[in-house]
């Protein structure tokens, strides 16, 4: 029972101050193993703020981080999961299912975790799961200022992994879940 | 009846065949690892793992010419009939608790090999009653099976086995291939963040805790010996129970928890219930244990609870009665360690009578005093105060020799001495008490 974080494109201090109040007093040290973030923190501070919910913490380069050493993107083996990161500016168009899917394809994991739209999203495909965290603080896109704040937490157990997705909704937070079953079947390719 | 009695001047450290514990006691505690005690006394070596090992415990009271040379000599004839009326109180329809007890309290003959069951009577796990044995074995063990299943399983199978029953057996994630994930309601409003108190996933993280000081103490357990610790399955396994044992013991009694030192109290129940001649009642060790541990320390429970150590019923009341006892018995010793030297009881009693003498003795020997406690009708605790009296009478020569430092350090560092004559001199502080 692995419990993984994923947020990203919290865009402080320029597009917002902080994580809403509501995130931030449930957001506590000791319960999550992982942190993933799929970038544009942007600053150095709030990744320290992270580390401390956290030691092991993910990032990939969004392209408005101040920190430019982040890798473009990033995999790792959480139990029997392959997760992969990109920020997902890099994938055009943005947003685009089967342009995720070949950058799936190509990092070769069961769960692809992207940002850069500010909008929570979770495609299937072909045995493997694309998420989009959103915004976690709310933080307007490029194409809309229309934007809830929303985080992922994904609980890993074994073959199965239960997505959670908080959402903050007209100030209050709204949690759902999506669960998924990894095939014990290899894809073929 | 005559018990072997130590002269006087044997009640030396001159005369003692294994070096004092000191170093070996605080080199367990300091590291994992530690080298096996250089005794004189070698423990017969653990068979290889898989098969359990045999009892590798020698203690020193079957030592009777006390040459320390590791053999156990064969049981006297007062053993032998002591042994004969156990077995034959054990194969009466109905056990006349009275009488077992007093046989118990003279210590169970190691060869007999029927100390676990005459555990379990004592404890109160298994009635006198022996016809319905059977059943209320089956009926504990069902319990703590149901206990094990209810509080070991984390919040993840929790929550699966609630949608399994709310929404039957549909397997909906294998309907879709392609598109758009479906979004579910959360099951009873519970997710991981929640920081409700009636949350499942609130109550796992706070239970964390407690888990890991308990997962810390099993490991730390009696290093020294394979049952407990090592790399064999065998010892993994132990583990593991006592682990469970100490966790569902913590979450049954919300008042006390799991305080460190109750890993000490629960060894060598378990070690003696899981090296059962019968093997039904090895395998099905675990649960018999957590009762008879329930059992255990539900005499001990307030000494584990901070709020009560200043009242009547207390540590505190403990320790001041342990001193009435000894000036009762010995105005002069009590005198110069509590007046003189000011070596109060809590600096080394405190240990001793929480833990049972579980950190003083060797294992072996534990095994046997606590014979002699559990045989007490008026519960463990009477008998222990009695011991720790013994104990101090007799050393009492090195004490009044002793100041401050010197006392306190051989009192924490308990030389290692004849059990038998050590449970002699403890009842008869009983008898005089009485008389």
């Amino acid at each position: 029972m692995v419990l993984v974080l994923a947020l990203g494109d919290l865009h402080i201090p320029h597009r917002a101050a902080d994580l809403p109040a509501k995130f931030k007093s449930m957001l506590v040290p000791g319960k999550i193993q992982h942190i993933i973030c799929t970038g544009n923190l942007c600053i150095k501070e709030v990744r320290d703020y992270l580390r401390t919910l956290c030691p092991d913490l993910h990032v990939t380069q969004g392209e408005y981080d101040e920190d430019t050493r982040y890798p473009e993107t990033k995999t790792l083996t959480i139990g029997q999961f392959k997760l992969g990161i990109c920020h997902g500016h890099q994938v055009m168009p943005w947003g685009d299912l089967d342009s995720l899917a070949m950058l799936q394809r190509q990092l070769d994991v069961d769960i692809l975790v992207t940002g850069h739209t500010h909008q929570f999203t979770a495609y299937k495909h072909e045995g493997g799961v694309v998420i989009n965290p959103g915004s976690a603080t709310g933080a307007h896109s490029s194409v809309t200022y229309d934007v809830n704040p929303s985080f992922v937490l994904m609980d890993i157990d074994g073959l199965r992994v239960v997505v959670y997705v908080y959402e903050l909704i007209d100030g209050e937070v709204k949690v759902d879940k999506i669960d998924f079953k990894k095939s014990t079947a290899p894809p073929s390719h | 009846m005559v018990k072997k009695r130590v002269p006087d001047w044997l009640n030396n450290s001159l005369w003692y065949s294994r070096p004092p514990p000191d170093d070996e006691r605080i080199l367990r505690y300091a590291s994992r690892y530690s080298d096996p005690e250089p005794t004189a006394e070698p423990p017969t070596p653990a068979a290889p793992s898989g098969d359990p090992p045999r009892p590798e415990i020698v203690d020193s009271a079957r030592d009777r010419d006390g040459d320390g040379n590791g053999v156990l000599e064969s049981p006297s004839a007062e053993e032998i009939s002591r042994q004969s009326q156990l077995l034959a109180e054990l194969s009466s329809k109905v056990v006349n608790m009275r009488e077992l007890r007093r046989l118990a309290s003279q210590g169970i003959p190691d060869g007999s090999r029927i100390r676990p069951v005459v555990w379990k009577l004592l404890l109160g796990y298994l009635p006198p009653d022996r016809a319905i044995w059977p059943s209320e074995l089956a009926k504990k063990r069902s319990q703590y099976k149901n206990f094990k299943s209810e509080f070991l399983m984390n919040p993840s199978e929790i929550t699966r086995r609630l949608e399994k029953s709310a929404n039957g057996d549909n397997d909906e994630i294998k309907r879709q291939n392609s598109g758009l994930l479906r979004r579910s309601g959360i099951t009873h409003g519970d997710h991981p963040l929640n920081l409700v108190a009636s949350s499942i996933w609130h109550q796992f993280f706070q239970d964390a805790v407690i888990i890991e000081q308990i997962d810390r103490d099993v490991h730390r357990t009696h290093p020294d010996i394979n049952f407990f610790s090592g790399d064999s399955q065998y010892a993994k396994s132990n583990q593991e129970a006592l682990r469970s044992i100490l966790i569902v013991f913590a979450k049954l009694n919300p008042g006390i928890r799991y305080v460190q030192g109750m890993n000490e109290v629960l060894a060598p129940l378990f070690y003696v219930f899981r090296n059962d001649p019968d093997l039904d009642n090895a395998a099905a060790a675990e649960a018999d244990t957590y009762f008879c541990f329930s059992e255990l320390l539900s005499e001990f429970r307030d000494n584990f609870c901070q709020q009560l150590d200043n009242s009547v019923v207390g540590i505190r009341s403990t320790l001041a009665r342990l001193s009435e006892l000894l000036k009762q018995h010995d105005e002069e010793l009590w005198r110069h360690l509590e007046v003189t030297t000011k070596v109060n009881p809590q600096f080394y009693a405190f240990r001793w009578i929480t833990l049972m003498l579980t950190q003083d003795f060797d294992f072996g020997d534990i095994i046997h005093i606590w014979d002699t406690l559990l045989s007490d009708p008026e519960g463990p605790q009477e008998t222990l105060l009695r011991v720790c009296c013994a104990m101090l009478i007799l050393v009492r020569r090195r004490l009044l020799a002793g100041d401050f430092t010197s006392n306190l350090k051989l009192l924490q560092h308990y030389p290692s001495t004849n059990i038998n004559h050590l449970m002699y001199v403890a009842s008869k502080l009983c008898s005089k008490h009485s008389g």
